[in-house]
């Protein structure tokens, strides 16, 4: 099977969904000639030009709204945000408008809008440009949250976010952008609400936020070689959220961590350990567990780095101690 | 149609209004956009306009100004020229004024609940994980005995499926288990030193004699054994203290000539024996004659009871026995209705009873005046605590012989002290020490039974 | 004014009556209790709706504002469904979900009010984008208040719907406060219309009391738009007569002489005076549609009581539309 990074499985689904279908528009700061700074749209203005590849003035409130309302009247847009940290100053509309139109128009309004842009902690970004925001997504009702952590992956879900009418929040981070992976041939599409198991175990569970899927992975590597058997699975999609193969997972293992680079309070991991305690509880041989970025925002020196964001060290550690409960 | 002038909502949190006034009497024409009444606002009055041109009306019964009214009350009607207004009319044809106010639903208190009591150090069970209580469940393992290996003692499922391989017969006899509690042995441990043994009754009381190594807390440098304390034993030292505590006991003591009485067992010994029947004992004649006495005095017969004395209507005599676990106190019941030798027997049964350990609870309630035997321990006059919530306590030395002064000269007696501590709450010295000198009556002159 | 265009001032007037009586109707359900939050009249304003909403065919779009039922009702959303919806009833435009700021009825083209200022600009902007991308001649409108003017939605709208020549009209009704805040006391520069030159689109001020005034200069604007030649800024000046929103006070942050005097000014009463004086039509035509529009608003008040509430069970419907996901 042929490999590509990340960008460019991407790349070729929304070339793909682009061809397929006229109405499919992608706005953002230099996402046109440019080809984005990313490289998201590389090559695609050469063909489409400017009526689908439209370069933004810095904007993100009015082009997000604009994006909206293009989605309410029949067309496809995707807003590329480049950094999802610019996305928070549409937060208002994308709350009030772009999650609530469907609904408050009793479903006579789709809303067929794709929100993409990175997320993540990677070294010295600085404390705008490391955000990941998901839960305030996952919280509101109406949107979907998908967080691919892999080139294939990435590709089918951002297919099925395109051909969505639901407004889609597709996050991709930025440590994972260049890494290689194998993609298939053909056409396919991955729909929402289904986790992978990235490997199979049978002590414990770790569940895994986007790029943290990678570090828990390398974390089971090496517990491997103690005789700790590790279960890793990548949710793929937050909202909808895949609960019964992590509650089947907790039913063979008993122990759950989850690993979330994003803040603790109110995120992902406090989210997924109550519907365990609701759905699996009788399961749990010890508490649920998280391990989660430092509660601050992202500093710049290197030495600021150790203990920033989780890594296989002190998820393995973490895992060494959740066995001992 | 009648318009509705009603109380307007003039805020959107608005729920009531007061009336202020009119500004518009009954029967006055009125504009649309003229100001007809007026609310009282936070700072001023608000005038409220008319939305219709026609004639005002207002009902005989309309609300009246300084009345607070739900947002939607009916004040009053807006009626074209010549149409009658709306309460002129028969009732059939009136529309029911609108209140638009519903009664907020009685909200309920909150169920009492009653809080459970903390439960004793002996009582608390070790923490487990819900898996692992799942997995003892359905591999049938009693997991109260198993220690945890989970970090803070938490019995995990691993410790359960240990304990289910290992458990392919009973680990514990039923007794041992029983005996382990009482002595507070710890059965699962006992368990675990000998695998696949049985523990038994024998290694639970071995194990109760091993000192441990603990010292015992604010006992500082005092090398010494420590005993585990039994149930019954904690039971005891609470309800002495509770005794020691809460009553007012005074001890009065006495000698008694029990020459009469040693002469009438005897007398009764040579008598009965050879027909094979029950002797009575000393302990047995001291219950008979308590009863008698307590008969003519009831105040000794008596409970202190939330500031009220209670007179009991009955008497049943509670007798010290001393068993290898500790004092128990079974009661003869309805004693003055029961003769010396029916008293005996059932002393002698409750006795064997106690001392295997096979009273039952209502054997040793309900008693309301306790005997302490302590002459077979060479014991003359004593302070025995009140047995509570009785109020009190006859102690019994031993029958020995003394020197004691007959008809101005010195002879050989065996005597007999008597120690009675009573709850002065309940009796005072007088009374208690007529009671105590009864008691020496019967004791030296037996013969003073027949006549009660 | 063209005689030859009779028509089209009747039809004008009787929407600008349709307004008024159902927003007088709508003042007596909000004083009785049977309507609660926000009732943001357009009593006093009916010639900017009726004047640009003549020139919209049903698939082109209007995104609006708090103030919305003129909007509404003039892109032909009906009384009846107007009337249910404020009184929470199934057979509303929004199914009862909405109320009185969240309007929607897509099969016109009416696209929405929001209870929130400013975004209605910028969706608007985003319907003119799917018109032009996808070769239509549809145009999109959006109706906003001089409240919205400061909001940085207006900034981003204009400049974006400008540079990428969008087919879209932005009608600002001025009438002078935001709430309470008079509009000179919100910004420097009192004019919106001149506001347009900033951003490179033509910005017209007009006397939005003047249905014939707006009626004309909506019917440039829509055209350049259709045509492809972009967006334009409507400013109309005119006045609410009635409070911000029902149940708040009408005057302390203005006077009654000031709100006497636009009284006077009644769009309904100037245009049905024009119709007489010009000899267009006469005194029974215009009691004709008065009559025609009286019944047909009592007829839908009673239709809004009559209705039924919505059912519960349907309040979680149509949260998202793709309901074939794993787990959805």
């Amino acid at each position: 099977m042929r490999e590509l990074t990340f960008v460019e499985a991407a790349r070729e689904g929304l070339a793909e969904e682009m061809a397929r279908d006229g109405r499919v528009f992608v706005v953002g700061e230099g996402i046109g000639a440019r080809g984005g700074n990313f490289n998201t749209t590389l090559g695609l203005y050469e063909l489409y030009g400017e009526e689908r590849l439209r370069d933004t003035p810095i904007s993100e409130r009015g082009f997000t709204t604009l994006c909206t309302g293009a989605a309410a009247t029949g067309s496809r847009p995707i807003v590329d945000f480049m950094f999802i940290d610019f996305l928070t100053d549409a937060f208002g509309d994308l709350f009030n408008q772009t999650a609530k139109l469907q609904w408050m128009s009793n479903g006579r309004l789709k809303m067929p809008i794709v929100l993409r842009g990175c997320i993540g902690v990677a070294p010295q970004f600085g404390a705008h440009h490391s955000g990941n925001y998901y839960p305030f997504f996952v919280h509101i009702p109406g949107f979907r949250v998908v967080v691919p952590t892999t080139p294939a992956d990435a590709k089918g879900l951002l297919k099925t976010a395109i051909r969505c009418d639901d407004p889609v929040l597709f996050l991709e981070h930025k440590a994972l952008l260049n890494l290689k992976g194998p993609v298939p041939d053909g056409e396919y599409l991955i729909p929402f609400g289904q986790a992978t198991v990235a490997r199979q175990g049978q002590h414990v569970t770790v569940v895994g936020i986007a790029y943290m899927v990678k570090e828990a992975l390398r974390a089971a590597e090496q517990l491997a070689a103690e005789g700790i058997s590790v279960e890793v699975i990548d949710p793929r999609t937050l909202a909808p959220l895949d609960m019964d193969t992590i509650l089947a997972s907790v039913h063979k293992t008993g122990r759950l961590l989850i690993v979330d680079e994003d803040y603790a309070p109110c995120g992902m991991a406090a989210e997924i350990a109550m519907q365990v305690m609701e759905r699996g509880f009788d399961d749990l041989d010890a508490p649920v567990q998280r391990l989660n970025g430092a509660f601050i925002p992202a500093p710049y020196s290197d030495a600021f780095a150790p203990g920033l964001v989780p890594d296989a060290a002190s998820i393995a550690a973490a895992i060494r101690q959740l066995l001992a409960e | 149609m009648a318009f509705k002038v009603t109380m307007p909502r003039l805020g959107w949190s608005m729920e009531v209004g007061t009336l202020a006034g009119w500004l518009k009497r009954d029967g006055d024409p009125v504009q649309a956009g003229e100001a007809l009444f007026t609310v009282e606002g936070d700072k001023a009055l608000q005038e409220v306009e008319a939305l219709e041109s026609g004639i005002l009306r207002i009902p005989p019964d309309a609300p009246t100004p300084g009345q607070q009214l739900p947002v939607g009350a009916l004040l009053a009607y807006i009626v074209q020229p010549g149409e009658p207004a709306p309460f002129e009319v028969a009732p059939s044809a009136q529309t029911a004024p609108e209140s638009g106010h519903q009664q907020p639903a009685q909200l309920e208190g909150p169920a009492s609940e009653s809080v459970a009591g903390v439960p004793s150090e002996r009582n608390r069970l070790p923490s487990i994980s819900p898996r692992a209580r799942r997995v003892a469940s359905e591999l049938g393992v009693e997991w109260r005995w198993l220690k945890g290996s989970g970090r803070s003692g938490r019995i995990v499922e691993r410790d359960v499926r240990l304990a289910a391989e290992r458990q392919a017969v009973p680990r514990v006899s039923p007794l041992a288990r029983r005996l382990a509690g009482e002595l507070g042995v710890d059965v699962a441990e006992l368990a675990a030193q000998q695998p696949g043994k049985r523990v038994q009754r024998a290694d639970v009381e071995a194990a109760a004699r091993q000192p441990t190594r603990e010292a015992p807390v604010g006992v500082v440098g005092i090398a010494g054994q420590v005993l585990p304390v039994s149930d019954i034993r904690r039971l005891i030292a609470q309800r002495m203290v509770e005794s020691a505590h809460s009553t007012a006991a005074v001890t009065l003591t006495t000698d008694a000539d029990a020459s009469q009485l040693v002469a009438l067992r005897e007398q009764l010994k040579a008598t009965l024996e050879p027909r094979g029947r029950l002797v009575p004992g000393y302990t047995e004649m001291l219950v008979r004659l308590t009863g008698l006495a307590l008969q003519e005095h009831p105040l000794l017969n008596a409970f202190w009871a939330n500031d009220e004395i209670i007179v009991a209507d009955a008497i049943h005599i509670g007798v010290a026995v001393d068993t290898e676990a500790g004092l128990l106190a079974p009661v003869v019941r309805d004693v003055p209705h029961k003769s010396l030798e029916e008293i005996a027997r059932e002393l002698e049964a409750l006795v064997e009873k106690a001392r295997a350990r096979r009273l039952a609870p209502e054997e040793m309630q309900g008693g309301t005046f306790t005997l302490t035997n302590l002459g077979m321990y060479g014991v003359d006059a004593f302070t025995p605590i009140i047995n509570a919530p009785q109020s009190a306590i006859l102690g019994v030395g031993r029958i020995f012989s003394r020197p004691w002064v007959r008809n101005g000269e010195v002879v050989a007696c065996p005597i007999v002290a008597l120690s009675l501590t009573f709850d002065h709450r309940v009796v005072d010295g007088g009374p208690a020490a007529r009671f105590l000198n009864t008691v020496r009556e019967f004791v030296e002159q037996p013969y003073l039974w027949l006549t009660r | 004014m063209d005689p030859a265009l009779k028509e089209v001032w009747l039809a004008l007037l009787r929407t600008m009556l349709m307004i008024r009586r159902c927003e007088e109707q709508l003042v007596k359900f909000y004083a009785a209790g049977a309507i609660r939050g926000g009732c943001h009249t357009y009593i006093g304003q009916e010639a900017v709706a009726a004047g640009v909403c003549a020139h919209l065919r049903p698939d082109d779009v209007v995104f609006s504002t708090h103030r919305g039922h003129g909007h509404a009702l003039a892109k032909g959303v009906t009384p009846h469904e107007l009337m249910a919806e404020l009184l929470g009833k199934a057979t509303g435009c929004s199914g009862g979900r909405g109320g009185s700021m969240h309007l929607f009825k897509p099969e016109v083209g009416f696209m929405g009010s929001s209870g929130i200022v400013g975004p209605c600009i910028t969706l608007a902007a985003g319907g003119g984008y799917t018109a032009r991308l996808l070769k239509t001649d549809r145009v999109s409108v959006a109706f906003f208040g001089d409240g919205a003017v400061n909001n940085g939605a207006f900034h981003e709208g204009l400049n974006m719907a400008a540079a990428w020549q969008l087919p879209v009209i932005f009608v600002c009704e001025n009438n002078l406060y935001a709430t309470e805040v008079p509009f000179v006391k919100a910004t420097r520069n009192p004019s919106v219309a001149s506001r347009g030159q900033a951003y490179g689109l033509p910005g017209l001020e007009v006397d939005g009391n003047d249905v014939v005034a707006v009626y004309q200069a909506a019917g440039e604007a829509v055209r350049r738009a259709r045509a492809g030649d972009g967006p334009t800024l409507l400013e109309c000046r005119t006045y609410r007569i009635r409070a911000h929103s029902e149940g708040m006070r009408e005057v302390g942050y203005r006077t009654p002489d000031e709100v006497n005097a636009w009284k006077a000014r009644c769009p309904i009463t100037l245009f049905e005076q024009r119709l007489l004086q010009d000899g267009v039509a006469d005194q029974l035509e215009i009691e004709r549609i008065e009559a025609e529009v009286g019944a047909i608003i009592a007829d839908a008040a009673r239709f809004a009581e009559e209705s039924p509430k919505p059912d519960p069970a349907t309040v979680a419907d149509h949260l998202y539309s793709q309901t074939g996901f794993h787990h959805a």
